[in-house]
């Protein structure tokens, strides 16, 4: 624990610049660098600290699964400084969990080849049960072949996430890879929805529904955000096949097109449902992993209610706004905290309203050059000048601010620029945006409560996402937007009202 | 997605003369003799007139089967016209008509290589990661970055870029995914002279990284272009070979003797190539400074130049200053900094390379030569990988250590075992709270490993630094235990300065022992050892399966469980088990036990029916109970070394079922224990 101490000591407390809203301190960061696919990669000094999964007890601890396979238990995690975290040992030898959720007296952990309940029964601080709970899926042993969870919806369900495998003893025919599945009764699970590559991340709202998010890669164009429900087909279809058997909730009359644009695609295929946003490539991330639902109560910024999307590679969070048009969830993707230590794999808010984020960056590269840790976010309750939504609207799109804006400004069209694409759905390795179009705005009206700006947009698309550059709004002290530009996945025009 | 859309940030139509980075960098305000020297050498003017620059030499690529490796429309208009498909390229422009580049393409047609060019096709790639290798192993420090990759602190604004990038040519055009791999692989094979030098890169790495710069971004690589078959026809590969002899190419390409060219003597100093608007001999399209300096070079060139000239010159002909400074010139500019990674706790110099100020004199020639040779690195930590040059660095460690001599003032005969509680936490001044040690990492910090010290490091230089490491390192966080030559430990060897470092010295030397203070070291970083209690790890393991769980017990007897069959899968004695691929190995391969076999459970496809594993319990020995359920018939199951043999238990409700199918493996006595009976049943397996 010393050289952990001596660490953190030396990178405390990052203060972002950019970010000043918020402050991100070290719990624990790797003496490691990442090093991508080196084959001799070692460990830093202190606990392997790879944050695989978080999730709180009741007495305000906080539980983190590791890559490695152990379950800590940590004590003060809102402590000032991080000597004065603990840690204990509660689990170890799991095969590379990548999920944890505290259900009464267990830990419930999904491996790579089931999902196990962890208990202390007598009280030494220790697992003494390591449970099956529930299996089903196949595991071919194939690196890839990653499983997730399990998240709790709002009926209670336990869902699961699997990777398609890739590489060696690949085999995507059988045993629902790329599928999400339930916990069902008495150890099984129940196969829900198909199409996913490695959606490493799931959160269910605030109304209760679970979304995952997927990554860019062959068949997925660009980071998704699924709102999960049974029988839908998404993007991938290499994991199809167990679509055979039997307890499939679902049926694909044939093979899904390939190398249409993505708004063609989606129209050929019943089953096939759009992401509720995407995060275009590089502009918002590049390899999602995670979902927090904000439930701050107000001490994370005006943003509860809201989505947290953790991002692997760029080492930061984009902030997610849904509403629901006609029945299904749509809506837009902000950037907003960067400058973490490493990719974040998980997001998890505490009671008091921190924002706790796990990360672990062995095996891919990541803009965050340490090789995993945890960090704690924290509003410094200033709120930063930013769209809080973006609400659509049939001839345009509805803008909400976190603060008043200068009427000046805002409702001068000229401040706004707005261009929509979609991406081309084919089984190459992500796709360009395609079928671009700069878009004309021709109103800009800013609300008597100068809080919301009404825009009027010529030319919108269904299913294009539309993004938007505010760069010329400020407020009435001149301030710019911490971030000026969102992107709202249009899925549905809504209707005249 | 990532792919290869070069920043617009010099355009290089605003360039049009051959780039020599070394000259435009630091000749090119005020063009010398030196400067002339530089570019007769790297133009390859010596090539063709004779005489010796002293510096490496510069050579055309391998032209042998290049009609195999390389598109031959894209030769075509190359030869064609080179500074039009490469602006910037050293190649000068030979012929005016197409129909001469068609004839030279067929030529070269029939010049074929010993061995027929057949590369490997990569099976799977990822250009996204071949990007994160472009932008981070150094490519970018030579050649410009993509505009979609975002190195951590930005993209670097246009105006930090005080020259140009190595022109690349249009790739997708010129190779096959398979021959761009194989080139990238070793680039000194086809380019021998080392100004495109060799990165080190991993198998996996090369193909990303040349599915990166090709924009082929489907994984199994299914719309990579290949090189269309190239067939030479006889009379205009006969016409061919008169252009090449008449053009000369051999002078700097290496080709058969039919075309051999001899040197054309340079009568005058001006003129000729020199000359502004010039046709039917090589045009190089230089630029005044260019042209300036070749022409003071010209007029001097027999005057000799000292080792610290002909030093500076060929580190600027091979672009070593890309990345080092040296005397204060080089290393990289605002822009391309922004793309070296590496260890941020480091500071500065955990990102960039080391200058080599004084190099000649700081490090030892046997390990300037294992570096330039690919053997030795002591950075681990940098992201960007020193390249080889191949025989362009032949003579480069004995140049530098000529141009750097300097009087050296002897250091004492050192004390080895002060040199080690020197450098331990125990009384000395700890080094190895920054400094790693072989394998052992340091207390803080990362540096470099000390372990090596005396193999790099010669003394004189080693005694300078240490009394001043921000007069050698700027930007190091090392600080000075020598501060004005005084020692901060007073204590070991009387605290006198030039014994204690000649003691460190000594030390490393000595090569025997580390320094004091590490915590205390496991016989295998990441074997696991049980030893008061049992150590249980899921895995993936030969001959059990994907969901084996490994049960090491203190005693020496190991177990794997088959967690998806719910079965005994093997026995073992001895080490129980090594982790570290299970723990941090991304490819999760298959593992096996560490020590003896002793014995292995037949085929799971004779498991007993209707079996579900449902995981296992820890009693208060720690030791686990596995439980599943044959026919929803709860059985429990436990096994423990007993007296050098393996003792096994099943439990299970006999009143529901009378027997449960138990199976035993081969290579094992079974002898069932006193008191078995229906529903408890105890085996105790023995082995010789």
């Amino acid at each position: 624990m010393k050289t952990t101490l001596l660490l953190a000591s030396l990178v405390a407390v990052r203060v972002l610049a950019a970010d000043a809203a918020y402050t991100i301190t070290d719990l624990l960061t790797a003496s490691t660098t990442t090093a991508s696919r080196s084959a001799d990669w070692k460990p830093g000094q202190g606990i392997t600290l790879e944050v695989s999964g978080m999730d709180w007890l009741a007495d305000g601890k906080l539980a983190v699964c590791t890559r490695k396979g152990d379950v800590w238990i940590i004590s003060n995690p809102h402590a000032a400084k991080a000597a004065d975290v603990g840690y204990k040992l509660f689990a170890s030898g799991l095969h590379e969990p990548l999920g944890l959720q505290v259900e009464g007296d267990s830990l419930l952990v999904v491996q790579r080849s089931e999902m196990t309940r962890l208990r202390d029964t007598d009280g030494d601080g220790e697992a003494d049960e390591y449970l099956t709970d529930s299996r089903g899926w196949n595991v071919s042993g194939a690196y890839h072949g990653y499983a997730y969870g399990p998240k709790r919806d709002g009926k209670g369900n336990d869902w699961m996430t699997l990777n398609v495998d890739m590489g060696d003893h690949a085999n995507n025919k059988i045993g629902w890879r790329g599928w999400a599945v339930i916990k069902g009764a008495d150890g099984s699970i129940i196969p829900m929805c198909a199409g996913f590559r490695s959606p490493c991340g799931l959160g269910a709202n605030r109304e209760g529904d679970m979304f995952c998010v997927d990554q860019q890669g062959t068949w997925v164009p660009a980071t998704p955000v699924f709102h999960l429900r049974k029988g839908i087909f998404t993007l991938n279809p290499e994991g199809l096949d167990s679509q055979n058997r039997p307890e499939s909730p679902l049926k694909l009359a044939g093979p899904v097109p390939n190398k249409v644009p993505y708004p063609e695609a989606i129209k050929t295929v019943p089953q096939m449902v759009p992401p509720a946003v995407w995060l275009p490539y590089n502009k918002a991330g590049r390899s999602g992993t995670d979902i927090a639902l904000c439930v701050a109560g107000g001490k994370f910024g005006p943003f509860d209610g809201q989505l947290m999307i953790a991002e692997f590679t760029d080492a930061k969070i984009n902030r997610v706004f849904l509403e629901k048009v006609d029945g299904e969830y749509q809506g837009a993707a902000f950037p907003f905290i960067g400058g973490f230590a490493s990719g974040i794999v998980r997001l998890s808010f505490s009671k008091e309203g921190d924002l706790f984020v796990g990360m672990t960056s062995r095996g891919w590269s990541s803009l965050g050059t340490r090789a995993y840790g945890l960090q704690r976010v924290h509003w410094n309750g200033k709120t930063e000048f930013a769209i809080k939504e973006m609400r659509a609207q049939s001839d345009g799109f509805t803008l909400v601010f976190t603060e008043p804006v200068d009427a000046a400004t805002a409702g001068n069209v000229a401040s706004y620029a707005m261009s929509s694409y979609t991406y081309l759905y084919s089984s190459a390795y992500g796709s360009d945006e395609i079928d671009g179009q700069t878009l004309k705005i021709t109103a800009a009206e800013v609300s008597a409560d100068k809080l919301s700006v009404r825009l009027k947009v010529d030319g919108l698309r269904a299913l294009y996402v539309h993004e938007l550059h505010a760069d010329g709004v400020t407020t009435a002290n001149g301030a710019k937007l911490a971030h000026a530009n969102a992107f709202y996945t249009l899925n549905k025009i809504p209707k005249k009202p | 997605m990532r792919t290869l859309v070069l920043l617009a940030v010099l355009p290089m139509a605003a360039h049009a003369e051959p780039l020599v980075t070394g000259f435009e960098r630091f000749h090119q305000q005020a063009p010398t003799a030196d400067a002339g020297r530089l570019l007769f050498n790297e133009f390859g003017c010596v090539n063709c007139h004779g005489g010796d620059t002293g510096l490496p030499a510069r050579r055309g690529p391998v032209l042998a089967g290049v009609t195999q490796r390389e598109q031959a429309e894209w030769l075509k208009a190359f030869i064609a016209d080179p500074a039009t498909v490469k602006p910037g390229t050293n190649m000068p422009h030979l012929l005016n008509d197409e129909a001469s580049a068609e004839a030279v393409l067929h030529y070269l047609g029939t010049v074929t290589p010993k061995t027929p060019f057949k590369p490997k096709g990569a099976k799977y790639m990822n250009a996204e990661r071949g990007s994160d290798v472009f932008h981070t192993a150094g490519c970018v420090t030579c050649h410009q970055p993509g505009k979609d990759f975002q190195p951590p602190a930005g993209v670097p604004a246009a105006k930090d870029y005080t020259h140009r990038s190595v022109p690349l040519s249009e790739l997708t055009k010129k190779y096959s995914l398979a021959s761009l791999t194989n080139f990238l692989s070793d680039p000194l094979k086809l380019r021998p002279d080392g100004r495109m030098p060799a990165i080190e890169l991993h198998e996996g790495d090369v193909t990303d990284l040349a599915a990166f710069l090709m924009d082929i971004q489907a994984s199994d690589g299914s719309n990579a272009p290949n090189i269309a078959p190239f067939k030479a026809d006889k009379a205009l590969a006969a016409k061919g070979k008169a252009i090449v002899a008449s053009m000369r190419c051999a002078a700097c390409h290496e080709l058969p003797k039919e075309v051999a060219a001899k040197p054309v003597a340079l009568k005058e100093n001006d003129g000729g190539c020199l000359d502004v608007k010039v046709s039917g001999v090589p045009r190089y399209d230089l630029s005044e400074a260019q042209r300036k300096a070749l022409k003071a070079y010209l007029a001097t060139r027999d005057a000799k130049i000292s080792a610290k000239q002909k030093a500076t010159l060929t580190l600027q002909a091979l672009n070593c200053t890309a990345c080092h400074e040296r005397d204060g010139l080089g290393g990289p500019d605002a822009a391309r900094k922004a793309y070296f990674t590496g260890d941020h706790n480091l500071g500065d110099t955990g990102l960039y390379p080391p200058p080599l100020t004084e190099a000649g004199r700081k490090l030892t020639p046997a390990w300037i030569n294992d570096v330039l040779g690919g053997k030795k690195r002591a950075r681990p930590y940098l992201q960007t990988t020193m390249p080889r040059f191949g025989k362009a660095t032949d003579d480069l460690a004995a140049l530098l250590a000529e141009a750097d001599a300097k009087q050296e003032k002897p250091l004492p005969e050192g004390d080895i075992a002060a040199g080690q509680k020197l450098m331990g936490t125990m009384g000395g001044i700890g080094c190895i709270t920054c400094h790693r040690w072989d394998k052992r990492p340091s207390l803080g910090i990362q540096a470099l490993d000390l372990s090596t010290l005396a193999q790099r490091i010669q003394p004189g230089w080693l005694r300078d630094y240490l009394i001043n490491p921000a007069a050698h390192r700027a930007g190091t966080l090392m600080p000075s235990f020598w501060p004005n030559g005084v020692s901060s430990n007073q204590v070991i060897l009387g605290g006198d300065t030039d014994k204690q470092i000649a003691s460190i010295y000594a030390f490393a030397k000595a090569g025997k022992g580390e320094p004091e203070g590490f915590p205390a070291m496991i016989a295998g970083e990441f074997e696991l050892i049980p030893k008061d209690r049992p150590i249980i790890q899921r895995t993936f393991m030969k001959d059990v399966g994907t969901h084996a769980i490994l049960v090491g017990f203190p005693a020496g007897i190991h177990i794997a469980y088959d967690g998806l069959h719910a079965r005994p899968a093997m026995i073992w004695k001895g080490k129980f088990f090594d982790a570290y691929n299970t723990w941090f190995t991304r490819a999760a391969p298959f593992e096996s036990p560490l020590g003896e076999l002793v014995a292995k459970w037949s085929d799971p496809s004779a498991a007993a029916d209707d079996v579900q594993f449902r995981g296992f319990k820890l009693d208060a020995a720690k030791v686990p109970t596995f439980l599943y359920d044959a026919a929803k018939v709860r059985v429990q199951e436990r096994f423990e070394p007993k007296d050098g043999m393996l003792q096994r238990t099943l439990t299970w409700d006999a009143a529901a079922r009378a027997d449960i199918g138990i199976s035993h493996p081969d290579g094992v006595t079974v002898t069932e224990a006193p008191g078995s009976a229906a529903g408890h049943r105890t085996f105790i397996y023995s082995w010789k």
